[in-house]
């Protein structure tokens, strides 16, 4: 069973939001509707999440993912679909029910990290337990946990402003994992910070993530975090979700021309893998008993790749872990991945 | 454009209200009394000193030891200048204004950050409150809660309820966003989005409220002094009546003394209060005593305990000397003579004038002796009769009729019954001091208007002899465009009149008799041949419908009342050497220069 399913979420505020619905489901325009004074916010997103995944919500700023983001863990309610969660539809919940899920199974990361200020550390890394009522010496003591996972011990009785912006989201990540929650939402939860730092905690969610196996949704605007971090990246555009799929997907075959302007400045290498760029093919044969080659995993980035391809005189073998090839990339073909051609044309070319 | 009956519909409103509501205004002001009562026996039961040293301590621990030396200063000089009994009532009064202004303005602030609708329309409630001349409600405040510390209390909690309410939504509503939405997302409940994250981030904001409050009810104290609420701003209201600039002062010092205290124990206790003012506090006495370690020891502050301990220490001492000196002063007692009073309580009101303060502490003396138990007000003219009409008042000694208080008298008279005149008559004139040459009678003036800048300084636009004067007298006299009339009030009239007096310099002013100033300048009445003035008032004495038959004894001394211009003039000379509350005493000294007289005014 997934663990998140979105089933065509409406939001729309203003007035008369159920014919705003209707219209749009009919495939209404977004400006028409604003010029009557209605916003529509989401239209029409649906997609699935798989326990274990990162989903990440690609998008700029006024798409819509940070009130998609709302409408998983209830801050808003919908105007029309239904967000299934454990198969539970949290739409239908009571306010007192759907505060006992967000208590315990959803928690959430912030843009601004909007850690207490009135409470310390440890007492904001507690907050989320200190809510579903577990006594104070418990608390306490899983919170320290939480924190040590962040990489935080000994931290414990400072104020959150006399930590630099990294620690304070390690603050933020620390008091969402402390609850134990199964779905983690995290809202651009980098993006107000540093670039290197930005890269230090995606580092730091990555590993914890192979530790910790959470369902984590992460909204963002930037498009090599999306890759970085996402298993299965959804771009919205107004409100719509214009291209579900995994990183390489979106790379290679975006949708349309404006997830395709998107892409322009993603480093190819980074993502792409050698399964991605492979053609078919047998061990070259013109490759010698004692060959300087060195045959690669399907996994491998295209960046590591190139360096190998550079020692081989011919093309690189593509294998599975028990040997068996699954194909090989020459190296006119690194070469036209990385200047951006669609991999139509160089197959067409080939 | 049509005259919209706004006024009209007030009138019956409040008329409605007082026929149907009384019960309800009747139960606030037992509500409030009763804790202003309690707060004021409190304040004023140890000695000044030692509640100086107690308010003191707090100053010390929460500000620091300059904090708490310069506090005890300067309660020890309202001590000094005795008005300490009166900076207590004050103190009570605005604690309890305070006090009841939070407990209504903090969930206000609530509800109105919570909900857009409500926020909209308290905004132009609040303005209302606000802005709306306290004198315009006080009145109908006497009409429905008496005359006493009621009203000014209940004034001072219209006035500072707006800043109450609008901090405390400000407070609320300044809160981020995202922690809000960071309580909700991890199932805060909302009560506990409010108690735990709303309330702690916005406690500063309220706290500068809770100083606004107090500084606004501070500032309201003069007001409600008029009204009988006593205390510092009584003394002021009195000193302003009397041009007495030395009272006006010490009693304006005694309120900026209060002021600066609890405004500045209110900011600590904010601080204290507050997590987050508790760190920044500490952040900068660090970050003071490294840049200056010698400014350590008037910052230091004693550990709550100690400061505790400090307090009920005072407050022990306190209490035993207050017991010593009860027992010590139960031996001595004012009462002598035959007792036909049995203790029944009488209520004497008075406006500050000369006469009236007289009149009213001669009988306070001689129902004393005779066994009442006499409590005297201090009130501007129309709550006085406002106070009387309604029956809170028993008794007045100063209404000047028929021609000078008979628009209060057309308006209450069937609540009032007139007990005679005790004096008279009065006069109404202008006055000229009399080293001004050549001017001896109202036609004197014509052709004069050079010397004395064209202007006549009058008094209150709204006083009786204003209009005689403008309408009658210049006509009749040819004065009408020589001269304008210049309206203001009497302390102005009356310090006008010194400022000129002392500079030697002609000034014509509105003047009446009895009146102090003619025994403190040597000034000519302007004789009126035309006799437009009319015919002198009299003093009267007037009573709540009901007293004489209540107490026929009391009623039927009053209606024998009488003094003559000597006797009264000698009275007030007594009273002004003697010194502002000193009263009472001043006229057991008039009396015993008197020998018989309080036998025939109040004979057994």
């Amino acid at each position: 069973m997934s663990r998140l399913q979105a089933d065509h979420l409406y939001k729309v505020f203003g007035r008369r939001t159920d014919e705003a619905v209707r219209r749009l489901a009919d495939g209404a325009d977004r400006d028409e509707l604003r010029a009557e004074g209605t916003t529509a916010a989401v239209v029409d997103a649906g997609f699935v999440v798989e326990p274990g995944q990162i989903f990440v919500v690609m998008g700029l700023s006024g798409s819509g993912k940070s009130t998609l983001l709302r409408m998983l863990n209830g801050l808003l309610e919908p105007t029309a679909g239904r967000v299934l969660f454990d198969g539970r539809d949290l739409t239908a919940l009571s306010p007192r029910e759907l505060r006992a899920v967000r208590a315990t199974k959803i928690s959430m990361v912030f843009q601004h990290f909007a850690l207490f200020p009135h409470r310390n550390v440890l007492e904001n890394a507690a907050y989320g337990l200190e809510v579903q009522g577990v006594p104070r010496a418990e608390r306490e003591t899983r919170a320290a946990e939480a924190l040590e996972l962040c990489g935080l011990a000994g931290w414990e009785k400072s104020w959150p402003d006399e930590l630099s912006g990294g620690m304070q989201q390690r603050v933020g990540l620390a008091r969402a994992l402390a609850t134990d929650a199964d779905l983690l939402l995290m809202d651009e939860s980098f993006s107000a910070l540093d670039p290197l730092i930005r890269r230090d905690m995606q580092d730091q969610l990555l590993v914890l993530q192979q530790r910790l196996k959470k369902t984590i949704v992460f909204i963002t605007h930037d498009l090599n975090e999306a890759m970085r971090l996402g298993d299965r990246i959804a771009v919205m555009r107004d409100g719509r979700i214009v291209q579900l799929g995994t990183a390489e997907d979106i790379l290679v075959r975006p949708a349309d021309d404006y997830v395709a302007s998107f892409i322009q400045d993603v480093d190819r290498s980074r993502v792409l893998t050698a399964a991605a760029v492979m053609t078919d093919g047998a061990v070259p044969a013109d490759c010698p008993e004692g060959c300087a080659c060195r045959a690669v995993g399907p996994d491998t980035l295209v960046a590591d790749l190139c360096a190998v391809a550079a020692l081989a005189p011919h093309p690189v073998t593509v294998q599975d872990s028990d040997g068996s090839v699954l194909g090989v990339v020459p190296t006119e073909r690194l070469l036209a991945v990385m200047g951006g051609l669609a991999s139509e044309e160089v197959t067409a070319r080939a | 454009m049509p005259r919209l009956p706004l006024g009209e519909w007030t009138d019956s409103s409040v008329d409605w209200l007082q026929a149907h509501l009384s019960w309800f205004f009747d139960a606030v002001s037992t509500g409030v009394t009763g804790l202003y009562d309690g707060i004021d026996a409190v304040l004023s039961a140890p000695q000044p000193l030692i509640f100086a040293g107690i308010l003191a301590v707090v100053a010390w621990w929460l500000r620091g030891l300059a904090a708490g030396v310069l506090a005890f200063a300067g309660f020890a000089l309202v001590d000094s200048v005795q008005l300490w009994d009166e900076a207590m009532a004050t103190l009570s009064l605005v604690l309890v204004a305070t006090l009841v202004t939070l407990v209504i303005a903090v969930p206000l602030g609530i509800w109105a950050a919570r909900s857009q609708t409500v926020s909209a329309v308290l905004r132009p409630v609040l303005d209302f409150m606000q802005t709306m001349p306290a004198m315009v409600y006080l009145i109908p405040g006497i009409i429905f809660f008496g005359v006493g510390v009621v009203p000014g209390i209940i004034a001072t909690i219209v006035f500072a309820l707006p800043p109450g309410v609008r901090m405390t939504e400000l407070g609320i509503r300044q809160v981020d966003g995202e922690l809000v939405e960071a309580a909700e997302a991890f199932g805060t409940t909302p009560r506990d989005t409010l108690l735990r994250v709303q309330l702690p981030l916005a406690l500063p904001t309220i706290m500068a409220g809770v100083n606004q409050v107090i500084m606004l009810g501070l500032s309201m104290v003069v007001i409600a002094g008029m009204v009988g609420g006593g205390g510092l701003g009584g003394a002021v209201y009195r000193a302003i009546g009397n041009v007495d600039i030395g009272l006006g002062f010490e009693a304006g010092v005694s309120i900026v003394v209060l002021a600066m205290y609890l405004d500045r124990m209110t900011g600590a206790l904010g601080r204290q209060v507050s997590p987050l003012g508790r760190r920044a506090a500490a952040k900068a006495r660090a970050a003071l005593s490294a840049k200056r370690p010698g400014a350590k020891l008037w910052a230091h502050r004693p550990q709550p305990v100690t400061a505790l301990v400090g307090v009920v220490v005072l407050a022990l001492v306190a209490g035993g000397t207050g017991f010593l000196g009860r027992a010590g002063g139960a031996t001595s007692t004012t009462a002598s003579g035959p007792n036909s009073g049995h203790g029944k309580k009488i209520s004497i009101g008075y406006i500050p004038w000369d006469e009236g303060i007289a009149s009213t502490y001669l009988w306070k003396e001689l129902l004393e002796r005779r066994g009442y138990e006499v409590d005297t007000k201090q009130l501007e003219a129309g709550a006085l009769y406002t106070g009387l009409a309604g029956g809170q008042l028993d008794f007045q000694t100063d209404a000047w009729l028929p021609v000078t208080h008979a628009q209060y008298w057309e308006k209450y008279r069937n609540k009032l019954e007139d007990l005679g005149s005790w004096y008279g008559p009065t006069s109404l004139e202008l006055a000229v001091p009399s080293y001004v040459k050549g001017v001896d009678s109202l036609a004197d003036l014509k052709g004069k208007a050079g010397q004395f800048k064209g202007r006549i300084v009058g008094i209150e636009p709204s006083a009786g002899m204003m209009g005689i004067l403008k309408d009658k007298v210049l006509k009749e006299y040819g004065l009408e465009g020589e001269y304008e009339v210049v309206d203001g009030s009497t302390p102005g009239m009356l310090a006008e009149l010194k400022r000129a007096y002392e500079r030697k310099e002609p000034v014509v002013v509105t003047l009446w008799s009895p009146h102090w100033a003619y025994s403190a300048h040597d000034l000519k009445k302007l004789t009126d041949p035309k006799g437009t003035w009319g015919k002198g008032d009299g003093v009267h004495t007037l009573a709540r419908k009901g007293f004489a038959a209540d107490n026929p004894e009391v009623g039927a001394w009053l209606k024998n009342f009488e003094l003559t211009e000597k006797q009264l003039t000698d009275l007030e000379a007594v009273i002004q050497e003697t010194g502002k509350g000193k009263e009472q005493e001043a006229v057991r000294v008039w009396l015993d220069r008197n020998p018989g007289l309080a036998e025939k005014l109040a004979p057994q």
